[in-house]
């Protein structure tokens, strides 16, 4: 028989059974996550399928609030006030509040993400860890209250899809257009439910924020997770962070894999994910010129330091104010990137520049906060998703890389970085 | 699995690429109990607006591909499982709705071409032990595959609960 | 005879030589403030029948109650008023993310000595610790003042309160003016215009002066004021280039009723559930558990809050189950925070830090509780269900109590820190 993949690598090791494409078996849990959307909905069903009784191991739950950070309405405190109810009565010590971030970088920072780990959490884009080399999906409450109970999970192994790239690509294309690229020429009919295996000149180089970018967006591509294996550096950032050093998980050399892509992205060009798909994609020079009338840089995809300083950058070189009536909403996805930009000087600029920033979280993103849309506004954003009416009734929206998001914010209309 | 999962009733068709904002939208999020969740089906769906109002208990959802695409919310099951829509059945589901439909004990079933079998209002009866859809209004028959394994086993016993119960008493 | 400061300011502005309490005036208002309401009032000002604004000029528009829109009707809500300020030429609009209204009036040069303001909102008094009379008119009233650009007020009695003696360490403005509504009580100074004087007030900087006439709304005052002097010379400078003329009281004017205020032995005061004037001093509430905690608002928004909140917190970590809201009134607030280190100082002990605008104050975005539930606050209302919550209770104090009893997560005397 022939190798295995990353996937069927980490579902052997946290079964105990030789697991190959197509087989189904019950892994071990590293972490079960909640936010405070789904949180609230998993302790209810574990209350009402288990009452008291004791989770597997409070160590291995975790719960990060980012929803609606702070809460905008009474249920959703409520939800918040559940959930660390819960944290209490069963003694889960890794509550991070409304004042941590998104979830999944929180808990990254936290050194709680190892690569070759099983997690799960109650959101589809758990998945960008993926960029680190862990094995962390969305699920839905039944799947994590069941997780809490037992520290198992069913899964269908996954096959597995070789993706390498080939080619350089320079400022202003970033990981972000590499991911719309993606997005743009695969066929979701095949990497529905797959494992993809991401390598290649241009991946080795991303750093680890563009990895997360890279990795966030195979949710959208339907991909069930997306390997980036870790380098060196990552390795050892992560072992800072965990206390402990770390391998990464990488696969055998005659591991037999479903299909094997290739990519040529030489010169690749700034992109631009048009209303109403992520994969409804086009060279931002095609769309230019289309008046916006809000620009949000943030979210899991594009919320970390090294996002914010290159539309910070951006920014400045193009005269540092936002064009007039443009409403620009800047979310750092943690504290830590927060309190980095602030020693940056990236508030400033942003502030000056008539943005608003606002506190860490999923912000916009979730409709939970910051910066909804009115019928017929026009949105480009750093995030993920822009199907119809997701951030506003009637509203329509592009997704982009910073420098292009910017860019658009000091014109006002769609552009490209000068 | 058994007569439960042979359904007979009205056919509701909507586009492929109806992602889970669309089907129970995120500012509902906040709410627990499935009853109100139901209230806000298919809202963001174009068409669908009135869909909580005209829906009757035994009416299946017939959709495109890629149904329930997005977030993991188990809400956009809940929502419709509380509106008595009986099964969907897709050209193809998103992974995530998939899964959790499956252990919420929901009947679905993915049938490549059923968008070009079906129009809404025709009556349908959907076998999901064989995979079988006949289309009484148009005298129409198309196939899927049901679902089979793991998957199969958890539908049956009426979801993932249920199922670790009289599967894997050990457990408790 | 003499005059008061309403009365000549009313009289000068009616182009009358002398009035007094109880005679109706007609003024054209220097200033019209309006917020998030604006759209509201402008479909008020198209049933009247009216096309164009009377005096565009004197319209002052800020968003700030909900901001960045947190839903689909506070989108619509904003694009609409940006439709209104567009068809009607106003130049002094102010859109989301510029601060709080009442602090934005007087940053950008609308709140001079001497004026005449009205505004769509109960805490217009605001700006009279600029010198000038301000006071707060319902939707339909706007409308009307922006249909004829005039209106008609009743000049109201006056009350002089004389503040003296040393202000003890510990003890700020919130605490002096919580002192003065308890003892009036919410209805004490019902429709009269009051006038803080006296050497404590003469000490006071600009801010202090705000908080004082802010929360002079809370005792039923139509308008709130202190003389201006070289103190609001001088905040005033480059922020207009309007000349000004001030107004003051004189010596001999007759006064409903003066009283002093000797401060010498006040301690720091709290506003108990579920009213304003529900004053007592901290020591008889310490110990009460803290959910959240919240610095900022129209009242004590301001940089010098902020200071004394990051004297305390600097160095010290939040109470584990109490969540603290950083509100900016404005982004001028902010960039001086930020320049400061006060921004990385909160943010460091667990702190959120908001996007200036009105927040959780009035329970529509924000910092929502949950049943049950307690926020202490530098708000200046504390009805039941104000923060969005019924079933909650919000204790109003100064930015030091509020800080000292984040890091406790108790209500605490802030001397303990000072």
């Amino acid at each position: 028989m022939s190798g295995k993949t990353i996937i069927e690598k980490i579902l052997s090791d946290h079964s105990g059974e030789d697991a190959r494409a197509g087989d189904r078996v019950w892994a071990e849990l590293d972490l079960a996550v909640v936010r405070d959307f789904g949180g609230p909905n998993v302790v209810l069903e574990y209350e009402e399928q288990l009452g008291d009784k004791p989770v597997w191991d409070p160590q291995r739950i975790a719960m990060t609030f980012d929803y609606q950070a702070p809460a905008k309405v009474v249920q959703v405190a409520n939800n918040q006030r559940i959930c660390r109810q819960f944290a209490v009565k069963h003694g889960v010590p890794h509550v991070f509040d409304v004042n941590a971030g998104v979830g999944q970088h929180v808990l990254l920072e936290h050194g709680m993400v190892l690569p070759g780990s099983v997690i799960i959490g109650t959101d589809s884009h758990m998945n960008l860890l993926g960029a680190v080399g862990s094995f962390s999906t969305g699920m839905g409450t039944t799947d994590v209250a069941a997780g809490w109970a037992t520290g198992r999970l069913w899964y269908r192994v996954p096959e597995t899809i070789k993706i390498t790239f080939k080619g350089g690509y320079s400022y202003p294309t970033s990981a972000k257009d590499v991911t719309l690229f993606l997005l743009s020429r695969i066929d979701m009919g095949k990497t529905i439910y797959r494992s993809l295996e991401f390598y290649g000149q241009p991946i080795d180089s991303l750093s680890l924020a563009g990895r997360l970018t890279l990795a966030s967006m195979v949710t959208e591509m339907e991909g069930k997770i997306g390997f980036i294996t870790p380098d060196d550096d990552i390795l050892a950032w992560i072992g800072g962070r965990a206390g402990r050093t770390v391998e990464a998980v990488v696969p055998d050399k005659d591991a037999y894999y479903w299909e094997e892509w290739e990519f040529d992205i030489d010169g690749l060009e700034p992109l631009i994910a048009c209303p109403d798909r992520p994969d409804n994609v086009k060279p931002v020079v095609e769309v230019a010129g289309v008046h916006v009338d809000e620009v949000f840089i943030g979210s899991c995809t594009n919320g970390r330091l090294e996002d914010l300083k290159v539309a910070a950058e951006v920014l400045e070189r193009m005269g540092g104010r936002v064009a007039p009536g443009m409403r620009l909403v800047v979310t750092p996805a943690t504290t830590e990137v927060a309190m980095e930009a602030v020693a940056a000087g990236l508030y400033e600029t942003f502030i000056t520049a008539g943005a608003m920033v606002t506190n860490q979280g999923c912000s916009l993103c979730t409709i939970g906060h910051h910066g909804v849309l009115a019928e017929g506004d026009v949105l480009v954003s750093t995030g993920n998703r822009n199907f119809k009416g997701k951030l506003g009734k009637g509203s329509l929206a592009y997704l982009t890389s910073p420098a292009v998001a910017a860019a658009t914010a000091v014109k006002g209309e769609i552009s490209l970085p000068e | 699995m058994s007569k439960e999962f042979v359904f007979r009733g009205r056919a509701w068709v909507v586009e492929d690429d109806i992602d889970t904002d669309m089907i129970y939208h995120g500012s509902y999020l906040p709410l627990t109990d499935p009853k109100e969740m139901a209230k806000h089906a298919l809202e963001y769906v174009p068409g669908m607006e009135d869909f909580t109002e005209k829906v009757q208990a035994g009416d299946i959802l017939v959709t495109g591909k890629n149904f329930g695409c997005g977030s993991s919310r188990e809400h956009a099951v809940i929502t419709l499982q509380y509106n008595d829509v009986a099964a969907i059945v897709a050209e193809s589901f998103s992974r995530i709705f998939y899964r959790n439909a499956v252990n919420l004990g929901y009947p679905i079933l993915e049938v490549p071409g059923i968008t070009s079998e079906v129009e809404t209002g025709d009556e349908l009866e959907v076998d999901a032990n064989t995979g079988l859809i006949r289309n009484l209004t148009k005298g129409t028959e198309v196939r899927g595959a049901p679902l089979s394994g793991l998957e199969k086993e958890i539908m049956t016993a009426g979801g993932l609960f249920s199922y670790l119960r009289k599967e894997l008493p050990a457990e408790e | 005879m003499g005059q008061t400061f309403a009365e000549k300011a009313l009289a000068r502005k009616a182009g009358l030589e002398q009035v007094e309490p109880g005679q109706i005036v007609t003024v054209q208002p220097d200033k019209l403030l309006t917020h998030d309401n604006t759209a509201a009032i402008a479909k008020i000002f198209r049933e009247i029948g009216v096309e164009r604004v009377a005096r565009p000029g004197i319209n002052v528009i800020v968003l700030d109650h909900v901001v960045p829109a947190a839903t689909e009707g506070h989108a619509t809500n904003h694009q609409q008023t940006r439709r209104f300020v567009a068809e009607q030429g106003i130049t002094n609009f102010y859109d989301v993310g510029v601060g709080i209204c009442h602090q934005v009036l007087p940053e950008k040069g609308h709140a001079l000595p001497g004026y005449v303001i009205v505004g769509s909102d109960s805490h217009t008094p605001t700006a009279g610790a600029f010198g000038a009379f301000a006071a707060g008119i319902g939707r339909t009233e706007a409308a009307a003042v922006m249909a004829t650009g005039e209106i008609w007020l009743m000049v109201p009695h006056s009350f002089r309160i004389v503040v003296k003696g040393a202000v003890p360490g510990g003890v700020y403005a919130k605490d002096i003016i919580l002192n003065i509504i308890g003892d009036l009580e919410a209805d004490g100074a019902d429709y009269r215009s009051v006038e803080f004087a006296g050497p404590v007030i003469e000490e006071m900087s600009v801010a202090s002066r705000m908080v004082l006439c802010n929360m002079a709304a809370e005792m039923g005052a139509k308008a709130g004021m202190v003389e201006p002097d070289d103190k609001t010379r001088a905040w005033l400078k480059g922020r207009t280039d309007v000349g000004y003329e001030e107004v003051f009281a004189d010596a001999d004017a007759s006064y409903e009723r003066v009283m002093e205020y000797d401060v010498s032995d006040l301690s720091p005061q709290v506003a108990r559930p579920h009213t304003v004037d529900n004053v007592v001093p901290v020591t008889q509430v310490t110990g009460t558990r803290v959910d959240q905690a919240f610095i900022g608002t129209c009242t004590n928004g301001r940089l010098e809050d902020f200071e004394v909140a990051a004297g305390i917190l600097r160095g010290r970590k939040v109470a584990p189950h109490t969540r603290l809201l950083i509100l900016p009134a404005s982004r001028e607030v902010l960039l001086v925070a930020l320049a400061e280190g006060i921004v990385t100082d909160l943010v460091s002990a667990g702190a959120v830090v908001l996007n200036p605008g009105c927040g959780p104050c009035l329970g529509a975005h924000e910092g929502v509780m949950a049943p049950g539930e307690v926020t202490v606050s530098t708000a200046n209302r504390n009805f039941k269900g104000r923060m969005g919550c019924k079933d909650s209770e919000i204790y109003l104090a100064s930015p030091a109590t509020v800080a000292a009893s984040a890091l406790t997560g108790e209500i605490t005397d802030p001397r303990e820190f000072l």
